[in-house]
C-alpha cells in the first residue's frame, strides 16, 4: 500500500512547522494603512466569500487512533465524499471530520485505485440530515494560468476540522503521469498546480475561483528534495471521477483501460506531429484489431480529441472505465474511419509471469479491511467490490425502476413474434419462438429457441453441453442473435434466478451507442449517438450479458451478448415500446448489429405471450 | 422612470464583475503567447541521476535557441529538441556557451520556416523587474510536458534583485552576478533555460539551475535577468585588463559566430585556504564520494610536500575525513598561512604531511567547453 504521496503519516510535531505556512495567506489581507486599488480589495473580498462557500463541504479524514489521514470533499447533501484510494487504503470505515466540528462515520463506496480515487460516504447522524456539498465543476474549461483554491487537511493540522487554504496557478493541463506502486496511483488528464498541496492534503478538493470542484489534488513531483510542496502539485481532473462515478456509487472497485494496441509519435515528424500505431494486439484479436486498426495505420482522434503525443493517448485511455466504447478516428492508407473501441481492463489482463511461470499476481490486488462499528451496517465484502452493498442497493432501485416497464414473471410459457426484417441486402421475414421442451428421459425444461430467417430454419439449446462457438452464435453474422433473445426472456421472466449466481450484478454507468431510430448508422461523429446509461451485467454457462437502462426511467434501450470473450457480441438496440399482454411494454423495433455492421432490423409484428 | 433606474444597476453590475476579472488576472493569454516560443530539450543525462532534458527559448525566427550551459549539450550529437509546435529536430548545433553566464545558445538545423521568438533586444529595453513585482515562470521541469504539450507555468513574486551565491553539489557556481531571486519554486530538474516574464508574458529573465545557496545550504529559485553580466580578463596574460561581457553581447556575437568564452577573475578552489589539492569529483557534485586526490597544481602548498594523484586523504588535523565534503568544510574554516596536518594514504601507506595554506591565485583559465 502505497502512502507515498500526500497522505500524512503521522500529526505528531508537524503543527508548528506548518502554522508559518498558514499565517502567510491570512497575513496577505491584513494591509493597513495603505491605499489599496479598489480592484484589489474586491478580488480580495470576492476570494474570501469562494473560501467561505465552500469550506464547509471540505472534510478531514482520520484513520482510527490518529495513525494518519488526509482530506476529502462532499459532493452530495446524503453525504457522498471523494478522497483518494492512498488515504483510504485498506480501511472500509473511517472518520471524518467537517468544518461544523462534528466527527463522522464513513463507510467505504467505491474504489478507482489506478485512477487513485476512492468514495465514500458520510453517515448522517438522523433522517432527513442534509450535509452540505461543493458543485461539480468541468474540468475541461481549466486552463494553465487560471486561479485556484486548495483545501484540506496538510500535515493533519485540523485537529478543529478547519481547512487550511492555498492559493495558486493552473500550471497546465491534460497533464500525464505515470504510475507509482505496481501499476496503481495512475494520474492521467490531471490538472497540474502551483497551490500549494503537502502531505495530508491528498484526497483533498481544488476549486476554480467560482467554487466549483475542479479536481481532487493527491500528488507532487519531488525528486531529490523532501516530500512536501515542490510549486508542482497534481489534481485528478473531476471530469475523469464523472466518468467513473456510476461505477464508484455502485460500490464496484473499478478498472482503467487498455487500447490493445500501442502508439507513437512518427520517427520522421520535422515536418509535422503525427501519432502511429505501431502494435495491436491480434492473438487473441482484441476489440480494436476486430475493428480493423493495424500497425502502421495513423491515429487521428480519440475520445474526440486530436492525438499529437503519447501523453495525449495515454491521458484518453486513462479518463474511461474499462468496458466503455469510445470513438477512435485513424487512417489507413487512404481511408478515413471512425469507429468505436471497446476498452478492456488494464488490471485483469495479465502480461508477466515469474521464475516458475504463474502469472504475477494482478496489479491492485489490496485486501480490504471490515469496517467496525457504525459503518459495518453499511459494508458488504465481495470479490471484485469496494463495498457490495452499494451495489446491491444500486441494483435492486435499478431493477424496481425497470419492472415498473412491465412484470413478465409469470408469462414463463411460449414466446414467439414475427417480424418484418430489413437487412442491409434486403427484407424478409423472420418468426421467433421460445420455449421449454421436454427432454428425451421426459424432464422439463430445456429451453429451446428456434428462428424462421429469410426462408432458413435456426435452432438454438442454449444450455445444452459441448457446443462449438458456431452453433452458439448463429445465425451467422450476428454475434449469436438467438443466444441474445433467449437471455432477454430469462431476464424478463426468471430475473436474478435467470442467470449464474452472483452473476447479476450493476455495473455502474456506460455509454451506449444506439443507431438512430430513423436512418442508417451514420459513419462519423459518432459521439452524437451517446447516451450515459446504467448497466446490468449477468452471466450465465460463461455467456456474458450487458443490459442497458436509460438513467432516466430504467427502460431497457440496448444489450450486449457475448458468447465468445475474444469474439464480437450480439448487440441489441431496442426501440418502439408498446404495451404486450396485458403484462407490460415490449419494444417493437429491435437493431441487431456484431461487429462492424448490422445484421438486422426486425419490426416486430406481434408478439404471443403466454 | 424605471428605465432610468435600470440602466445604471445593469453598468454597476458589469463593473463589479469587471473588477475582480481585471485583479485576478487571467494569465492565458499570455500562458499561450509565452509557450509559443518554448522548445523542450533533450540530451546526454539518465546516468549520474541527471535528467536528460531541459528547456530553451527561441531567440530568433531561424532557430536560435538560449538556454543554460551544463552537461546537457555537451554533446551536440546527442542533442534534440521539440519546438512548441511539436516537432522534432536532431541536427542541433551548439553555437557558443559560456559556463561563466551559464548561458549557450543552440541553433536547430533543417528549419525550414520561420518560427515564433523572444525578440531580446526589444525585451532588455524594458525596465527590469522590481522586488515585489509579479512574475510568471515557464519551464519543462520533471519533464512534465513533451512534443507540443505546453510547458509548465508557475507565479511567483520577484522576492529580491541580489547577487548568487550558490553551488551545485560541491562545486560553486561560476556565475555570481545579479539574479532575480523568485519566490516560486521555479529551479526543479530540467527548468534551467525556462523563460522568466512579466504577468503580460514580457520576458525579463531566464530561469537558472537547481543550486543550492551557499549561505543557507536551502534550494535556491532565481532567473537570469537579460541584463546579466560579467566582469572578464580578455587576455589571461594581462590580468589587470578587464572588460565586461553582457548575456545579450553574448548572444549577439554568438549569433555571427565571434563570441570566445572568455577568463574572468575568480578565486579558485572556494573558501578557505589555498592548498592547491584538486580532489575526485563529479563534475555535478557527489560530495559523498571519498576524497582521492586527482591532481596538485605545481608549486602550490600541496605539491610542495610531496602529494600526489590517487593519494587518498585519510585525517585533516587528527579528524577522519570521509568525503570530498567533510574534506571542503574543514578547509573552508581556514585562512591561508594557517598550517594543516594531512595524513595520507598511498598505497598500503599511511603518510603524514603538514600543508601550509597560502593565498590563492588570482587568476586562473577557465577551459573552454568541448
Amino acid at each position: 500500500m502505497s502512502r507515498s504521496d500526500a497522505s500524512a503519516p503521522s500529526a505528531l510535531n508537524r503543527r508548528q512547522f506548518l502554522g508559518a505556512a498558514g499565517a502567510t495567506l491570512v497575513g496577505g489581507l491584513a494591509v493597513s494603512g495603505q491605499e489599496l486599488d479598489k480592484r484589489v480589495v474586491d478580488a480580495e473580498k470576492k476570494r474570501i466569500a469562494t473560501v467561505e462557500l465552500v469550506k464547509p463541504s471540505v472534510v478531514a479524514i482520520f484513520e482510527k487512533g490518529g495513525a494518519g489521514g488526509g482530506s476529502g470533499v462532499l459532493i452530495s447533501d446524503d453525504g457522498y465524499a471523494l478522497t483518494n484510494f492512498h488515504v483510504t487504503g485498506k480501511k472500509t470505515g473511517m472518520k471524518c471530520g467537517l468544518p461544523d466540528g462534528v466527527l463522522y462515520d464513513a463507510v467505504l463506496v467505491g474504489l478507482d485505485k489506478v485512477g487513485d480515487v476512492a468514495l465514500i460516504k458520510l453517515l448522517p447522524p438522523k433522517d432527513g440530515f442534509k450535509f452540505p456539498f461543493a458543485k461539480l465543476g468541468d474540468s475541461e474549461k481549466v486552463k494553465a494560468g487560471d486561479w485556484s483554491l486548495a483545501m484540506g487537511n496538510p500535515f493533519l493540522l485540523a485537529t478543529d476540522f478547519t481547512p487550511t487554504v492555498t492559493f495558486g496557478l493552473v500550471s497546465g493541463v491534460h497533464r500525464y503521469q505515470p504510475p507509482e506502486g505496481g501499476g496503481l496511483l495512475e494520474y492521467t488528464d490531471c490538472i497540474q498546480i502551483d497551490t500549494s498541496i503537502n502531505p495530508g492534503n491528498s484526497g483533498g478538493p481544488l476549486f476554480n475561483m467560482d467554487g466549483e470542484l475542479i479536481g481532487i489534488n493527491g500528488r507532487g513531483s519531488f525528486d531529490k528534495r523532501s516530500r512536501i510542496n515542490s510549486g508542482v502539485g497534481y489534481a485528478i481532473s473531476i471530469n475523469q471521477i464523472k466518468n467513473f462515478m456510476g461505477q464508484l456509487k455502485a460500490g464496484i472497485d473499478t478498472d482503467h483501460a487498455t487500447l490493445g494496441a500501442s502508439v507513437d509519435n512518427d520517427k520522421d515528424d520535422d515536418v509535422g506531429v503525427r501519432l502511429v500505431v505501431r502494435a495491436v494486439l491480434d492473438d487473441p484479436p482484441c476489440d480494436i484489431y476486430r475493428r480493423g486498426l493495424r500497425s502502421g495505420d495513423e491515429l487521428f482522434a480519440f475520445g474526440g480529441r486530436v492525438m499529437e503525443n503519447v501523453n495525449q493517448f495515454k491521458n484518453v485511455l486513462g479518463i474511461y472505465p474499462k468496458g466503455w466504447r469510445v470513438p477512435l478516428v485513424y487512417r489507413q492508407k487512404n481511408d478515413k474511419t471512425e469507429t468505436l473501441a471497446r476498452l478492456m481492463g488494464s488490471r485483469e489482463r495479465v502480461f508477466e509471469f515469474d521464475d516458475m511461470g504463474k502469472p504475477k499476481k494482478p496489479d491492485g490486488a489490496v485486501t480490504l479491511e471490515p469496517a467496525q462499528g457504525a459503518p459495518a451496517k453499511f459494508y458488504e465484502a465481495k470479490a471484485g467490490y469496494a463495498n457490495y452493498f452499494f451495489n446491491r442497493q444500486m441494483r435492486d432501485q435499478l431493477l424496481a425502476g425497470f419492472k415498473k416497464q412491465g412484470d413478465f414473471s409469470k408469462l414463463t410459457g411460449e414466446w414467439s413474434f414475427e417480424a418484418d426484417v430489413t437487412t442491409d441486402r434486403k427484407k424478409t421475414e423472420a418468426r421467433v419462438v421460445l420455449r421449454e421442451e421436454k427432454t428425451d428421459n421426459g424432464k422439463p425444461g430445456n429451453t429451446v429457441v428456434s428462428m424462421t430467417f429469410d426462408g432458413l430454419d435456426y435452432k438454438l439449446e442454449p444450455l445444452k453441453e459441448g457446443q462449438k462457438v458456431r452453433e452458439l452464435t448463429q445465425p451467422t453474422g450476428s454475434g449469436g442473435l438467438l443466444m441474445a433473445l433467449h437471455h432477454y426472456r430469462s431476464l424478463l421472466t426468471r430475473g436474478e434466478a435467470g442467470f449464474d449466481k452472483n452473476h447479476f450484478n450493476h455495473g455502474g454507468i456506460e455509454p451506449l451507442y444506439a443507431p438512430p431510430a430513423v436512418g442508417p448508422m451514420p459513419t462519423t461523429k459518432l459521439e452524437s449517438l451517446r447516451t450515459d446509461c446504467e448497466v446490468l451485467l449477468t452471466e450465465l454457462a460463461d455467456v456474458q450479458g450487458r443490459w442497458y437502462f436509460s438513467p432516466k426511467d430504467h427502460t431497457l434501450v440496448g444489450a450486449e451478448v457475448t458468447i465468445e470473450r475474444d469474439d464480437d457480441p450480439c448487440e441489441l438496440y431496442f426501440y418502439d415500446y408498446k404495451p404486450v399482454a396485458g403484462a407490460g411494454s415490449l419494444p417493437h423495433k429491435i437493431e441487431i448489429r456484431s461487429g462492424n455492421g448490422r445484421f438486422a432490423t426486425f419490426v416486430i409484428k406481434s408478439y404471443k405471450i403466454g | 422612470m424605471i428605465r432610468g433606474m435600470t440602466a445604471p444597476a445593469a453598468l454597476l453590475a458589469l463593473a463589479l464583475c469587471a473588477a475582480p476579472a481585471a485583479t485576478q488576472q487571467q494569465f492565458d493569454k499570455a500562458v499561450k503567447d509565452v509557450n509559443q516560443k518554448m522548445v523542450k530539450i533533450y540530451g546526454l543525462g539518465g546516468f549520474r541521476g541527471l535528467p536528460a532534458y531541459g528547456t530553451g527559448m527561441a531567440i530568433s525566427a531561424d532557430g536560435y535557441i538560449l538556454t543554460v550551459s551544463g552537461y546537457l549539450i555537451e554533446s551536440p550529437k546527442d542533442l534534440r529538441v521539440h519546438l512548441a509546435d511539436g516537432r522534432r529536430f536532431d541536427k542541433i548545433k551548439v553555437v557558443a556557451v559560456e559556463p561563466e553566464l551559464d548561458a549557450a545558445l543552440l541553433k536547430v538545423e533543417d528549419l525550414k520556416d520561420e518560427i515564433p521568438f523572444f525578440d531580446l533586444k526589444e525585451s532588455a529595453k524594458r525596465p527590469a523587474g522590481q522586488p515585489g513585482d509579479w512574475v510568471l515562470a515557464f519551464s519543462n521541469q520533471f519533464e512534465i510536458a513533451t512534443r507540443n504539450e505546453p510547458m509548465t507555468v508557475q507565479r511567483g513574486s520577484v522576492a529580491s534583485v541580489s547577487r548568487l551565491r550558490a553551488r551545485k553539489g560541491i562545486t560553486e557556481a561560476p556565475y555570481n552576478g545579479e539574479v532575480y531571486v523568485v519566490d516560486a519554486i521555479t529551479n526543479n530538474p530540467g527548468a534551467g533555460g525556462g523563460a522568466l516574464t512579466t504577468r503580460k508574458g514580457e520576458l525579463i529573465g531566464m530561469v537558472g539551475k537547481e543550486l543550492r545557496n551557499t549561505l543557507t545550504d536551502t534550494w535556491t529559485n532565481y532567473a537570469l535577468p537579460l541584463n546579466a553580466k560579467i566582469e572578464v580578463i580578455p587576455d589571461a596574460e594581462k590580468p589587470d585588463v578587464k572588460a565586461t561581457v553582457s548575456l545579450l553581447d553574448f548572444i549577439d556575437k554568438g549569433i555571427k559566430g565571434t563570441y570566445k568564452t572568455v577568463a574572468r577573475v575568480r578565486p579558485e578552489g572556494g573558501t578557505g585556504g589555498y592548498h592547491g589539492i584538486i580532489l575526485v569529483t563529479n563534475p555535478e557534485g557527489v560530495d559523498r564520494a571519498p576524497p582521492y586526490i586527482e591532481e596538485v597544481r605545481s608549486g602550490s602548498p600541496g605539491a610542495k610536500v610531496g602529494l600526489k594523484s590517487d593519494d587518498l586523504i585519510v585525517y585533516v588535523n587528527g579528524e577522519l575525513v570521509s568525503s570530498v565534503k567533510t574534506f571542503k568544510d574543514i578547509i573552508s574554516k581556514t585562512k591561508p598561512t594557517d598550517e594543516i596536518t594531512l595524513e595520507v594514504k598511498r598505497g598500503d601507506k599511511l603518510r603524514q604531511v603538514t600543508v601550509k595554506l597560502e593565498d590563492h591565485p588570482k587568476v586562473a583559465k577557465v577551459p573552454a567547453p568541448k
